[in-house]
């Protein structure tokens, strides 16, 4: 059934298109906007099916990337007037789709289809325009998730940029917008322009005299994989300057993928576009970037740097980046504290649990790795769910902010607070709930690299509890709330089952993976444990005081 | 085979360029004809002119389409190889976007003149792409310039353009007495004008060899307004009409390529290379980082595209350093021009139009909420910003693609190469700083809005034409 990848990604694109230039007004094209959100998320759901019953290669050999559905037509095949090591350059572009990409796919359904349909109760100026924008917003999503090759992934990867910078400039607030959107598209492209040289060095370092060279992950993958255990094993007395050797060669194209990824992940140095941008879009546009768009920079480190060069990563940038993780951790979460408006508090809490991410990522080992994959799904249904929530109490009240006129909201809208206080604690990691399980594995992870690291981590969990539980206290509770309504714009209840219903079938799978992180694990196991296969060994090379905390436990 | 055989054989091939001249010149020659009258009928004469130069462009096309290129392609004055091939192309669709653009912008009083000059130059790129002889280089380039004089000095009457067309003379003067050095020293070096024989001499030949490229490049990097060679360039956007800015933009610039493809040919000998490259380099990043860091100081639209234009070039003698290391073919170059005709002249068309419309185009300020006021033309204009940007689905996505390729190629081996790219990527993003800048004017909200509501079936055709392109080339890496 290979034409479900095609499909994923097609569809919302035409849809989308289609209704960008059908027209103004019109009920229809609300409704079918809608509609195919729901129809991808069905396709989703069914890919994710069909990837977890896939049969699975073992872990033990072959490419550390592989496709368990493959979409791979050979007219999809690009030939450039450019020739390397005598070779004219035909590139075969290739889709697929396996466990991680697939999580990622899904994640994108759910959010696009949460986000659309709540959009039809709270954008009340060309609404078709917006769901088209958002439909093709979702089908470049989708496109840089399941392929499978480094020029489609960087096509996608660039392209989305263009709905958002609309969704941002066209439906934000309008003092502020036009600075913020381009302030959004300059920041990315500061790291997405050099980032294609880090993609085209790739793609050109696997050509030899006798070997054409490729673009498909598949191939490099299993060449990286070669190469990068070759150094590792070759004898032990030149081994070092084997590894050496290699990671200098591979050294700029680390660096220039890092700065790419690092920027759309807001890595700490180079996050000051987030809170700008998620102060300025409009919530609903925000769910969609803080929990799909923020998770291309892992998604890229995940699939293209840990892979493909893990000698020189983990030379060059593994404890620098682990470290800013860590610090992001702690800084999000203390500027979240300091803040009063509630887009704000947001945005920085976003950062904060990115941060998690990155740490796990920067691990390198199967528990991280595993951390940070399953996290990407869990933090983006959370931030999608908070960011929700906040457009729904900003229509009803205006502009947010924590400070005295805004309190006590739970005696007023009761419903909209009992989820307000389940996301705060999934987003605070609470045992039981899917927040826990990715920061867990994430924490894990790094302690067998650095346990200072860690601890800066968990010290940013408490303070995680801390801003999340302030936002619960001042908002929610603190007085009836009743005589502060300002600002409405026609609703005034609590929230109606249409605004319910998607909430709660998100608190559901929060609960879901909280409580059986396993089912999900499962997904993803076999394709982690072939990226630790190779980069594991990596890590372990460079930082042989790896694991010490258990060489020492040992008798 | 002897000169004669082959100039005669060769005629048959060049008939596409010969059309154009000869049309041209018959265009100019009727101008005599259309010389003022109270009476005459300035607007059937615009219409009569344009419908005949597209005639004759037309013709020109199917020139190229009947004629069946030989196998052997020889050793002659011209040689019809695929750099010929793509120039003719280049300068075919460049030509017709222009003349389109033309229709309704041409000075009324010399009508004849304008679309003479502007059919003779068009004709003149061919001539220059098939040359395979210093002699009938030179000759082509010089068809461009001359009648690039006149039409500078017939389109507007005023003192900024006369400065333009006298800057514009004297230094063009200056840069064909750098490039006459340059080639004297290649004749005196390989014994011949044919530039195959020069070509062979390259490996042999040393520092001499080098010089005398730099030179010929000296020459050439007015044309495509390389840094320092460009100073003409923002008072000479400024001072004439959009047309013919757009004209300037493109059509010197795709000769001068043209030209230093045809010298250079597929490589210098090692040692010339190794001279040659760190020059283009240092001459690429200059133009490069003048071209954006002036643009991005304008508030004048015009000076803005100017420099814009003029960090394009830094960007195309990039590609010109993949060519000369073999990393990549001189489809790169071709397809990169085709991508920028595209897009600069669609920007071009689409300000013409508003200003034909009555609106006013010489500040980036005038653009404010255009969008509200003339909405096709502003929907093009983003088309072409975000393909000058270089973002997907759009063809300036590959040909700044292509480009990095090349270089990244040659530089698996060279850090120095590498560096360009970055340099380049980073010139990238502050171009597009200065290129978002216009779209968010064209965006921009407020309550008073006149809308414009003048139509030009001939400038809207244009634009259409090259939004088109550069939607669909998105889908052709490789156009040319």
């Amino acid at each position: 059934m290979t034409f479900l990848i095609p499909l994923i990604i097609v569809l919302p694109l035409f849809v989308g298109l289609g209704i960008f230039l059908a027209g103004k007004k019109g009920d229809a094209l609300v409704a079918t906007a809608v509609g195919t959100a729901a129809l991808v998320f069905l396709l989703s759901l069914l890919l994710v099916g069909q990837v977890y019953t896939a049969s699975v290669p073992d872990a033990a050999s072959g490419a550390t990337i592989q496709p368990r559905l493959a979409y791979a037509p050979d007219w999809l095949q690009v030939h450039l007037p450019v020739s390397v090591g005598g070779h004219q350059v035909r590139w075969q572009l290739e889709f697929g789709a396996d466990g991680i990409g697939a999580l990622l796919v899904l994640l994108t359904g759910i959010v696009g289809l949460v986000t659309m349909s709540l959009a039809t109760i709270q954008i009340k100026e060309r609404l078709p325009q917006y769901l088209a924008l958002m439909l093709i917003s979702q089908s470049m999503l989708m496109g840089v998730f399941l392929s499978m090759d480094l020029l489609s992934f960087y096509l996608f990867f660039e392209a989305v940029l263009l709905p958002l910078v609309l969704l941002i400039n066209g439906w934000g607030n309008r003092a502020e917008a036009l600075n913020a959107s381009r302030k959004f598209l300059l920041y990315t492209l500061v790291g997405s322009v050099p980032m294609v040289l880090g993609l085209i060095g790739l793609a050109l370092l696997s050509a030899t005299p006798d070997r054409a060279s490729s673009v498909s992950f598949e191939t490099l993958s299993s060449l990286a994989r070669e190469t990068q255990l070759a150094a590792i094993s070759s004898a032990s007395s030149d081994s070092a300057s084997a590894i050496g050797a290699l990671a200098s060669k591979e050294q700029w194209i680390v660096w220039l993928l890092l700065l790419g990824f690092g920027i759309k992940l807001a890595i700490l140095p180079l996050h000051t576009w987030l809170p700008t941008t998620y102060s300025v879009a409009h919530p609903n546009t925000t769910a969609l970037i803080a929990s799909v768009v923020a998770k291309l920079g892992v998604f890229g480190i995940i699939r293209i740097v840990v892979p493909l060069t893990p000698i020189a990563l983990s030379t060059y940038a593994q404890m620098l980046f682990g470290g800013l993780g860590a610090l992001a951790i702690v800084y999000g979460a203390l500027v979240a504290l300091s803040q009063t408006d509630l887009r704000k508090v947001l945005a920085y809490s976003s950062l904060s649990h990115v941060g998690f991410i990155t740490l796990g990522l920067m691990s390198m080992n199967t528990e991280g790795l595993t951390g940070a994959a399953i996290q990407m799904f869990n933090h983006g249904i959370i931030t999608c769910g908070m960011f929700l929530m906040l457009a729904m109490v900003e229509q009803r009240r205006g502009q947010l902010s924590l400070a005295e006129q805004d309190r006590g909201l739970a005696s007023v809208y009761p419903k909209l607070a009992v989820l307000m206080v389940f996301f705060t604690l999934a987003g605070a990691g609470l045992p039981g709930l899917n927040g826990f399980v990715g920061e867990v594995l994430a924490m894990t992870g790094m302690l067998r690299l650095s346990g200072f690291f860690t601890g800066i981590a968990v010290l940013g969990t408490v303070l995680g509890a801390w801003y999340g539980l302030r936002i619960v206290q001042r908002l929610l509770f603190g007085s009836d709330g009743a005589s502060h309504s300002k600002g409405s714009v026609g609703v005034t209840g609590d929230i109606q089952a249409n605004e319910f219903l998607p909430l709660v079938a998100m608190a559901a799978v929060c609960l879901f993976i909280g409580l059986r992180p396993q089912d999900t694990i499962q997904l993803i196991e076999k394709d982690i444990a072939r990226i630790a296969n190779v980069s594991e060994p990596s890590a372990k090379a460079i930082h042989p005081e790896m694991d010490g905390l258990v060489a020492q436990t040992k008798p | 085979m002897d000169t004669l055989e082959t100039l005669k054989s060769s005629l048959a091939l060049m008939a596409p360029a010969i059309t154009l001249i000869l049309g041209g010149s018959v265009v100019m020659a009727a101008s005599l004809v259309l010389k003022p009258g109270n009476a005459r009928d300035v607007h059937g004469q615009r219409t009569g002119v344009a419908i005949v130069s597209l005639a004759i462009l037309a013709l020109a096309a199917m020139m190229e389409l009947w004629r069946t290129i030989p196998s052997e392609l020889g050793q002659g004055l011209f040689r019809f190889d695929q750099t010929a091939l793509a120039s003719e192309r280049l300068a075919l669709l460049g030509g017709l976007i222009l003349i389109l653009m033309s229709w309704s912008t041409a000075p009324k009083a010399n009508l004849g003149e304008y679309y003479g000059c502007l059919l003779i130059i068009i004709g003149a790129i061919p001539v220059v792409g098939a040359s395979n002889d210093l002699v009938s280089l030179f000759l082509g380039l010089e068809l461009i310039s001359i009648p690039t004089y006149i039409m500078l000095g017939i389109s507007k009457g005023d003192n900024a353009g006369s400065e333009a067309t006298i800057k514009y003379f004297l230094l063009s003067a200056f840069a064909s007495g750098f490039f006459l050095l340059g080639i004297s020293y290649l004749y005196g070096f390989a014994g011949s004008t044919n530039l195959q024989v020069i070509q062979s001499s390259y490996a042999s030949g040393g520092r001499l060899i080098s010089f005398a490229v730099v030179l010929v490049m000296c020459g050439l990097a007015f044309r495509i307004t390389a840094v320092p060679f460009h100073f003409y360039a923002p008072d000479v956007f400024e001072g004439t009409s959009l047309t013919l800015a757009g004209i300037m933009s493109y059509l010197p610039k795709v000769a001068g390529f043209v030209a230093l493809i045809r010298v250079l040919g597929t490589g210098l000998g090692a040692e010339a290379t190794a001279v040659v490259v760190p020059v283009l380099f240092v001459c690429s990043a200059i133009t490069m980082l003048v071209g954006n860091f002036m643009a991005s100081a304008q508030s004048s639209l015009r000076r803005l595209l100017a420099y814009s234009s003029v960090a394009h070039t830094g960007y195309l003698l990039l590609a010109l350093t993949a060519l000369l290391r073999q990393n990549a073919e001189p489809n790169v170059l071709f397809s990169y021009l085709a991508a920028y005709a595209a897009m600069t002249l669609g920007f071009f068309a689409c300000l013409g139009e508003i200003e034909a419309a009555g609106g006013k185009t010489q500040l980036v300020g005038d653009l404010s909420g255009m969008f509200y006021r003339r909405p096709a033309a502003s929907i093009g204009m983003t088309v072409c910003l975000i393909s000058l940007i270089g973002l997907p689905l759009t063809a300036g996505f590959w040909a700044k693609f292509l480009v990095f390729m090349g270089t990244v190629a040659a530089g698996t081996k060279d850090p120095w190469s590498i560096a360009m790219a970055v340099l380049m990527a980073f010139n990238a993003v502050v171009a597009a700083g200065y290129y978002w800048r216009v779209l968010g004017k064209l965006f921009e909200k407020s309550d008073a809005y006149v809308p414009l509501r003048v139509f030009r079936p001939s400038l809207f055709v244009a634009y259409t034409i090259c939004v088109v392109l550069t939607l669909v080339w998105f889908f052709v890496p490789a156009v040319m």
